[in-house]
């Protein structure tokens, strides 16, 4: 067995025999790894957000949204055509516009989008930013039962409006409470079942409502008027009194109902609001004075994408027909592609443009990633200065192995002298320190990927720990709600391309680095005269 | 090429060799003849500073001389070229080199050391791990191959390093002042079995020394003095 002997000199010289590993190269390697590990951290935490950006965006505008280059009068034949191509998912027409709302003195413009109910949340996941919106009311002798919002409550007098429109207006939809009678703990301490409010719809009146049990399984829905009185038992469940009233629910616990055991409900009707159009005010100019759109708060919903809007109105497409004046118009359409098309941005580009030919030209549709291209470039920019930024960590490491390179070749004059006595060339005796800085570079890359990998793995705990001592229990919430990091996905290197791209190229870009630095130590090594060299003191 | 000539491992011819010193040309070794036949031993005494390790120097191309010829056995070298690679891996092999600073390498531990030699001469470490160890074993030193060199003795060392040199085989060894840093008893220990395992191992030594009994143990003496060699 032969053996390259500056290689196994340089592995020699960072780990010595008979000692377990020396101090410079512990340091040496610590410093590449830290180095490494901060700029997969970062670059992946960019990438994260960059994917989450997108995620967001994509749930809040679609794959692609189509808007017409000149009036469409027949927009129901664009949308047959778009919802006829095989690629597509979804198709969601949508009027939009400003309105002004009203809830006594308190007025805000949102941002309004009418929709259709039954494919509205088709292309934007309206349920879901209803669900993100919800807010349970926490009583100390009270429990929200009020059930999350759907479309299937929007209606042409329904309106979804966001947390920012509903805090400036003072407005909330229905909401329904459990009481619990402070003086009869028994019925909250022990579990007889789960009582629950399947539908609350915006309609709903405000009053109160009782469940009482005459034995185990018998029991009577009444409203505290006694308007309203209905025997039923557990196997029948309650009755459905219709739109307009609560829906409940009732599931058996691990201890049966008895006889005598109340339950009361207090229900808040969802607030009204006075709506205004533009519309309204060119008819005010001439004289014609029309009262303002009455409609309810159906629920409050909250975008993940914080591009979109801060001030918006969801409501039915008839509704903004009518608050515009206008008859079965369209502003647009949402678009989902199915989801081995979307995946590929050039791909998802392509048919874009197919579609537009399709559409004879009189639309212009726009794939997400060109919509927000502004955004994206921001980000990226943003990832090109850290990586600017951090390239001098990686340097400074460089210079200090360089310098420590350099202080070893100074130390071992006599050695290098004697190598070249003993046979070895002098530009074998260089590359000991190449190999020296490619081996440092090597370590401190693999370790500083596996302490990235921990970083991303632990990310949530440890950003947990951080922010608890900076903000305390109570600032989680302010800071995650500028900062998201725990809904960050950032994928480890085996999940994503992407993710595996930025971790060979920061380990390659160690390596190079740490075997640059070694070139100038080598360098001077090299040029050393062996007779001079085993001269010297 | 008679067969006188045959036998002759290492030769000089008009080797001249001179140093600037503040802008004035110092001459050190002028016309230097020498010849070391097969399995003999030479050596080279003078006062300090005259020129003896600079002539081992020459002979082993770690500087080029002024002007001179340069034999390392068929092998006819233009001493005053400037060594290159190909002579490095030739000197690898043909020549071994014994200092009086030892020179060990701190991060390596005695057996390692003296398999250095056979890496750097690109030889099978298996093969010469064997006749490694047992020139350690006739040097004293069998039961320190696993130490590091900062554990041993300077008569231990300078052991090594002896192996070091012989360990893969050269056909001659240049010792400077071998013995320079041991006190006269170690230091003639260490010159028994310098001169001993060349003998046995039929390797041509040049020692060169200050000690005229250990000069004297050579087959052939010689006195460097005025940049001359004077054979005795």
């Amino acid at each position: 067995m032969k053996s390259a002997w500056p290689l196994f000199l340089a592995w020699k010289q960072l780990f010595p025999s008979q000692r377990k590993v020396s101090f410079f190269s512990l340091l040496a390697i610590i410093g590449v790894a830290l180095g490494v590990n901060v700029m997969i951290v970062v670059v992946a935490f960019m990438q994260g957000f960059q994917q989450k950006f997108r995620t967001d965006i994509i749930d809040s505008q679609g794959h692609a949204r189509a808007v017409p280059l000149h009036r469409q009068l027949d927009w129901r034949e664009s949308v047959e055509t778009i919802k006829g191509k095989s690629q597509v998912s979804k198709v969601t027409p949508y009027l939009q516009g400003h309105l002004l709302v009203q809830n006594r003195d308190y007025n805000a413009v949102p941002f309004s989008m009418g929709i259709e109910p039954t494919d509205g949340n088709g292309v934007l996941p309206i349920n879901e930013f209803l669900k993100n919106g919800h807010i349970v009311i926490q009583g100390y002798d009270s429990k929200d039962l009020t059930p999350v919002p759907t479309t299937q409550t929007l209606e042409d007098d329904v309106v979804f409006i966001t947390q920012q429109v509903a805090n400036r207006l003072g407005v909330r939809p229905s909401t329904i409470l459990q009481i619990y009678d402070l003086n009869k703990s028994e019925n909250n301490s022990i579990s007889k079942g789960d009582i629950t409010v399947v539908r609350l719809d915006p309609f709903v009146k405000s009053g109160e409502w009782v469940i009482e049990f005459s034995n185990d399984q018998n029991f009577t829905l009444r409203n505290a008027l006694g308007t309203i009185e209905r025997h039923a038992s557990l196997v029948s469940g309650p009755p459905d009194l219709g739109w307009g009233y609560p829906k409940f629910d009732i599931k058996e616990g691990d201890n049966p109902f008895a006889s005598g055991d109340i339950y009361k409900f207090q229900v808040f009707r969802s607030s009204i609001l006075e709506v205004y159009s533009p519309s309204m005010i060119e008819n005010a100019k001439s004289d014609e004075m029309a009262p303002p759109r009455e409609v309810r708060v159906g629920g409050i919903f909250e975008v993940p994408w914080q591009g979109f809007h801060a001030d918006a109105l969801f409501g039915t497409r008839r509704f903004m027909e009518d608050m515009r004046g206008e008859v079965d118009v369209c502003d647009g359409f949402f678009i989902k592609f199915k989801s081995e098309f979307f995946e590929d941005e050039r791909r998802l580009g392509q048919l874009c443009t197919k579609l537009e030919d399709d559409l004879d030209g009189d639309w212009s549709v726009m794939p997400w990633f060109v919509e927000n291209a502004w955004f994206f470039d921001l980000l990226k920019f943003e990832e090109y200065l850290m990586v600017l930024i951090m390239i001098p960590i990686g340097l400074v490491a460089a210079f200090a192995i360089a310098i420590a390179l350099m202080t070893t070749v100074l130390r071992k004059i006599r050695e290098i002298g004697l190598l070249v006595a003993m046979g070895g060339s002098r530009f074998a005796v260089g590359t000991i320190f190449c190999f020296q800085g490619f081996i440092i570079g090597s370590m401190g890359a693999l370790l500083g990927c596996a302490l990235a990998l921990l970083f991303i793995r632990y990310r949530d705990s440890l950003m947990n720990f951080i922010v608890t001592r900076i903000a305390g229990e109570e600032g989680q919430a302010g800071v995650t709600q500028f900062y998201d990091f725990y809904s960050l996905d950032v994928p480890y290197p085996w999940e994503s391309e992407q993710s595996l791209s930025t971790f060979l190229t920061f380990i390659l870009f160690a390596i190079l680095v740490s075997t640059v630095a070694g070139l100038l130590p080598a360098w001077r090594a090299a040029r050393m005269n062996p007779a001079e060299a085993l001269r010297s003191e | 090429m008679s067969n006188n000539d045959r036998n002759i491992v290492l030769q000089a011819e008009g080797l001249c060799k001179s140093f600037s010193v503040v802008g004035e040309k110092l001459k050190v070794l002028e016309e230097i003849d020498l010849k070391l036949k097969k399995s003999s031993s030479l050596s080279i005494r003078g006062d300090s500073g005259c020129g003896k390790t600079t002539l081992l120097n020459l002979l082993a191309r770690l500087e080029p001389a002024d002007s001179g010829l340069l034999h390392w056995g068929a092998k006819i070298i233009n001493a005053q070229d400037k060594p290159c690679s190909k002579e490095a891996n030739w000197r690898a092999k043909y020549i071994g080199v014994v200092y009086q600073s030892y020179y060990l390498i701190p991060e390596l531990t005695v057996l390692e050391n003296v398999m250095m030699s056979v890496r750097l001469s690109k030889l099978s470490l298996t093969n010469y791990k064997e006749r490694a160890l047992q020139l350690l074993e006739e040097m004293g030193v069998g039961n320190k191959c696993q130490q590091i060199p900062t554990k041993l003795s300077g008569g231990e060392r300078q052991r090594v390093a002896i192996a070091r040199a012989l360990v893969n085989n050269p056909v001659v060894i240049l010792a400077d002042e071998p013995t320079g840093n041991l006190d006269e008893r170690t230091g003639g220990e260490v010159m028994d079995l310098l001169l001993n395992t060349c003998s046995k191992e039929g390797t041509s030594l040049i020692l060169v020394t200050h000690n005229p009994n250990y000069a004297r143990a050579t087959e052939q003496s010689s006195f460097l003095k005025d940049g001359r060699l004077i054979y005795e």
